[in-house]
């Protein structure tokens, strides 16, 4: 493979020339990280368009080689496609290097991109050397090797460039979380400050793809707490206690079509919630470490309780359509699956349906996945038997005679999600023991001594406890 | 029985009863051999199928009784799969409530005062009678301001203060359109799927599929709203609640809005309870004799009727007395809550309802048809209305009740933008606008505090995620754990939806 005549030696100087100028380029022209003149942006601009038909050509070039063993017209044109796929790769190293210095962006992922660029398009040039040897059967594996890591230093390039305009998790945050697992990607346990649930996601999503890893632009990171806090070029962006003397605050909502609004580049503003939400963080002291804020109450989206199949109860249908026709406490399925399980009803003999009825019910206690006890007769001795209903997901006590001694009972269902003890006498020491049931996700306790009911008509909010 | 006439085979007659086919098959055979019947024709299957009924029944009670739900004959069908939503309540707005002025803020429209509507916005729509000689269609902006609410930011008019309040409990839905432009067919499509009556209701279609959840109140209930006469009432009838074809047991049962909620439900003077037990059960006598004879399977609707309406004795009483809330529920429905037959009234009754296992409520309040002079109406009709939505939707909550229990908010169109009749800075009128309005739900399995699809700068027609609906109710019935494709009836030869032959799908955008 080395130089043989007059011509090849002037090809090979000339790449050796060319690549030592791209080598030298970040060093002869240095990324200040400030903006330059309008003209370098607006040409650096097309970057993000010309750099799509090198890409689309040098995958073009492998498919051909492999065609050409066939159809060897096609191998003809696969170097007049390297010689076009190296003009695109200079045009776009061009432009992309103008964006970067036109802009002032001169972040890690910045860096990054632009050496990708420089050595894929050096590794190109070598490719285009390296083929008329191989083409005349020199070299067998040199050329196809070079192919290869071409390839890769392409998908380096273009994930990282990628990343630079959506965001470096574009392409997992949709992920199914199995894959996630899989891949270990986002295993990371969730701190449970409000900045770690709420604010970090929002400034992650929006605006860390301009003021990130990748980029940073006007000096600004908001990747992390300590960087978003630290501010940009100009200062500060967050002053604590204040979000109406916060510039990230004021930008964020000035009117949309406004110079200085954020998210830039006519991409999406925030949610009015995620406003709101930055606004109370941000005048409640902007804190890395609080977990809940004033005024601020959001749904937890906690995952839903799977529903665990109950068992095959079919011997017991007799009985169960027997009682479905008397006129009392009776068992419905819950869907046409019997495995869905069983609802017990009891509203048509709610006054006289106390704790002994509820005990003859054992024997469908696995069976059982909603009790409805609303106004029955049942006291704390009924827990005896509840706890027994191992499947429940629901349980409606509401204006029972229960005081919430037998509470602590409940522990083992570990399906309980709902539980309705509204106009009881349970009081906030009894409903304590509550937190241990993982799986609980509405606890409703209006009108008890735990959460008296309010007396005027101001906005009266039903407590939802989340047990974790 | 009677051999066909082109039978040659004198000899032997063959009992279909007797076939190696499927006992399904046969019961419906017998079930037709019941109409001929009337037709002059006597059988000796007529017994037989008496007794098939009878031996798949779970009892002459309303619900679930097979002789109605005979086409199945499965012994539970619905729900396909585990529902979120037990019942559910259906706040109707007949008349077609103005989305232009309560829901679908267009702060661009004050510019467009008077100007004319462009041509292309209304493309070739066919206008009602009303308008449609109209010289020109200059644009009525709301006549008031709208004010952002809840931590979703969604915008609500300041008619309906309280109903801002409760926004991120609602799931509101911009781009609701309905086929139909005139009141009749509209609200008949709204609630049967279909622009004729004779369909069953969704009601119906509820009770029919899920049966009931109590034995002391009917299945499904309906509440009419005493008239206001400075409102445009058109009028609601019981065609609106109607089972159709389906047994008369899943027809909606209406509490009266004044004195008894249920007429001749007192026992007369000097008939006690047990006296009324014995006639009862001497005239189910008789009315089983009836259908032994003839097998007709309205008959056993009618006995259960009178146990249901014997039954109602003591629990309406119960459910209409209510000396036992407590101040707190004053509070919130307000002091109309106090006056029979008033929307707030309706609300709390629905509730309340609710908690004594009824399936499904449906409270219609009319007036909402605003042809004119809508700046001195829809203020009144608001007011009668915003704090009756906003007590139901927040008692439930408190009471644990909203996470199984549907609430659903719609009328029969929206109105449109343009005024019809003379447009002052102080006045305006609306006229019938199907092609696009607004609706809510809450509850269970709806996901609350979101606004779905978009409509045009003109609020006419919907540029995104339109609803139609039959899709409306195909969410509803998703809700409730029915696939509205398998929820069908067997009649006039086809199989009968309430979502009709026309595709419709349940709109995932809606479901938490």
């Amino acid at each position: 493979m080395l130089p043989s005549n007059q011509s090849t030696r002037i090809a090979w100087g000339a790449s050796l020339g060319l690549s030592l100028l791209l080598l030298s380029l970040p060093w002869l022209v240095r990324l200040d990280g400030h903006p330059h003149a309008d003209w370098q942006q607006f040409l650096g601009r097309f970057h993000p368009l010309a750099v799509h038909l090198p890409i689309g050509l040098l995958v073009l070039v492998p498919l051909l080689e492999m065609a050409g063993s066939h159809r060897p017209a096609l191998r003809e044109a696969a170097g007049f496609v390297l010689v076009l796929a190296i003009a695109g790769c200079l045009i776009a190293l061009s432009l992309g290097f103008l964006l970067a210095y036109g802009s002032g962006n001169a972040g890690a992922g910045v860096t990054r991109h632009l050496w990708g660029g420089v050595v894929l398009t050096i590794v190109v040039l070598i490719c285009l050397l390296a083929r008329p040897q191989w083409n005349a059967q020199g070299g067998r594996y040199a050329y196809p090797a070079l192919l290869a890591c071409m390839l890769i230093a392409l998908v380096w390039t273009a994930d990282q460039g990628g990343s630079l305009t959506h965001g470096s998790n574009y392409l997992t945050q949709y992920m199914p979380a199995g894959m996630k697992r899989v891949l270990a990607l986002g295993s990371v346990q969730p701190s449970a400050s409000f900045y770690a649930k709420h604010i970090h996601p929002i400034l992650d999503a929006n605006c860390a793809s301009c003021h990130g890893e990748g980029q940073a632009k006007g000096g600004l990171r908001m990747d992390s707490y300590e960087l978003l806090m630290k501010g940009g070029q100009d200062g500060p962006v967050i002053v604590a206690g204040s979000a109406a003397r916060s510039v990230l605050f004021q930008r964020i909502t000035l009117p949309p079509g406004h110079k200085q609004f954020m998210p830039a580049e006519g991409k999406p503003p925030l949610q009015p919630e995620e406003i709101a939400w930055i606004k109370a963080w941000i005048d409640q002291g902007a804190s890395p470490t609080l977990a809940k804020l004033a005024g601020v109450t959001i749904r937890e989206e906690l995952p839903e309780v799977p529903i665990e199949p109950v068992g095959d109860y079919s011997a017991l249908m007799p009985e169960i359509q027997k009682m479905e026709q008397g006129q009392g406490a009776k068992l419905k399925q819950v869907s046409a699956k019997p495995s869905d399980g069983l609802i017990l009803f009891t509203v048509d003999a709610a006054s006289t349906f106390d704790d002994a009825q509820l005990a003859q019910f054992q024997k469908f206690a696995p069976y059982i996945v909603e009790a409805e006890l609303g106004r029955t007769a049942v006291t704390d001795a009924s827990f005896d038997t509840l706890k027994q209903f191992i499947h429940l997901r629901a349980l409606h006590l509401e204006e029972t005679r229960i005081t919430g001694a037998g509470l602590p009972k409940l522990a083992s269902l570990s399906h309980l999600s709902y539980l309705n003890l509204s106009g009881t006498q349970v009081t906030a020491a009894s409903t304590a023991s509550l937190s241990a049931i993982k799986s609980l996700r509405h606890v409703y306790l209006y009108n008890t001594p735990a959460q008296p009911a309010p007396a005027t008509t101001g906005t009266p909010q039903p407590k939802e406890k989340n047990a974790q | 029985m009677k051999q066909h006439p082109l039978c040659t085979d004198t000899e032997q007659v063959t009992n279909v009863l007797d076939l190696a086919i499927p006992a399904r098959v046969k019961q419906e055979w017998a079930e037709l051999q019941t109409r001929r019947h009337f037709l002059g024709r006597a059988g000796k299957v007529l017994g037989w199928a008496a007794a098939a009924s009878l031996l798949g029944d779970r009892s002459l009670r309303g619900d679930n009784y097979s002789a109605a739900g005979a086409q199945g004959g499965e012994s539970l069908k619905f729900p396909n799969f585990a529902p979120k939503a037990k019942r559910a309540i259906y706040l109707f707005m007949s008349g077609g409530p103005s989305q232009v002025d309560l829901w679908d803020y267009k702060p661009n429209l004050a510019a467009q005062f008077d100007k004319d509507m462009p041509d292309s916005v209304r493309g070739s729509q066919q206008l009602t009678g009303m308008t449609t000689g109209q010289a020109r269609f200059p644009v009525a902006p709301s006549h008031w301001a709208f004010k952002r609410y809840g931590q979703s930011g969604t915008w609500v008019s300041n008619l309906l203060p309280n109903t801002g309040r409760m926004v991120d409990d609602l799931t509101i839905i911009k781009s609701t359109n309905t086929e139909a432009i005139n009141h009749e067919p509209a609200i008949m499509l709204m609630n049967t799927g279909n622009m004729n009556a004779g369909k069953p209701c969704l009601g119906s279609w509820l009770a029919y599929g899920l049966g009931s959840m109590n034995d002391n109140l009917p299945t499904f209930m309906v509440l009419q709203t005493k008239l206001n006469t400075a409102e445009n009432n058109q009028p609601v009838s019981s065609r609106l609640w109607s089972s159709g074809f389906l047994s008369s047991e899943y027809a909606g049962v209406g509490l009266r809005s004044a004195g008894d909620p249920v007429l001749y439900l007192t026992d007369p003077n000097g008939v006690d309870r047990e006296v009324r037990r014995k006639m009862l059960d001497a005239v189910n006598e008789i009315n089983r004799q009836t259908y032994e004879e003839l097998g007709d399977p309205e008959t056993n609707s009618r006995i259960a009727q009178y146990e249901m309406a014997y039954r109602m004795q003591s629990s309406v009483p119960e459910l209409a007395d209510l000396s036992k809330e407590p101040q707190s529920t004053w509070d919130l429905y307000g002091p109309d809550a106090k006056e029979p037959g008033t929307f707030a009234y309706n609300c709390l009754m629905a509730r309340r309802l609710a908690e004594r296992g009824v399936r499904f409520t449906q409270v219609y309040k009319r007036g909402w048809d605003m042809h004119d002079n809508v700046t001195k109406i829809l203020p009144i009709i608001c007011q009668e209305t915003d704090r009756g939505c906003y007590a139901l939707i927040t008692d439930l909550k408190q009471r644990g009740m909203l996470d199984d229990t549907l609430v659903i908010w719609a009328g029969e169109f929206g109105r449109t933008v343009y005024s019809q009749g003379g447009l002052t800075p102080d006045n305006y009128g609306r006229d019938h606008h199907p092609r696009c309005y607004t609706t809510w739900m809450a509850g269970g399995g709806v996901r609350p505090g979101i606004t779905y699809g978009e409509t045009d700068d003109y609020s006419y027609n919907v540029v995104k995620d339109p609803v139609t609906v039959r899709d409306f109710n195909a969410t509803i019935l998703h809700c409730l754990g029915i696939d509205h494709n398998k929820l069908a009836y067997k009649f006039q030869g086809l199989d009968q939806k309430l979502t009709g032959p026309v595709p419709a799908s349940v709109v995932s955008g809606l479901l938490a």
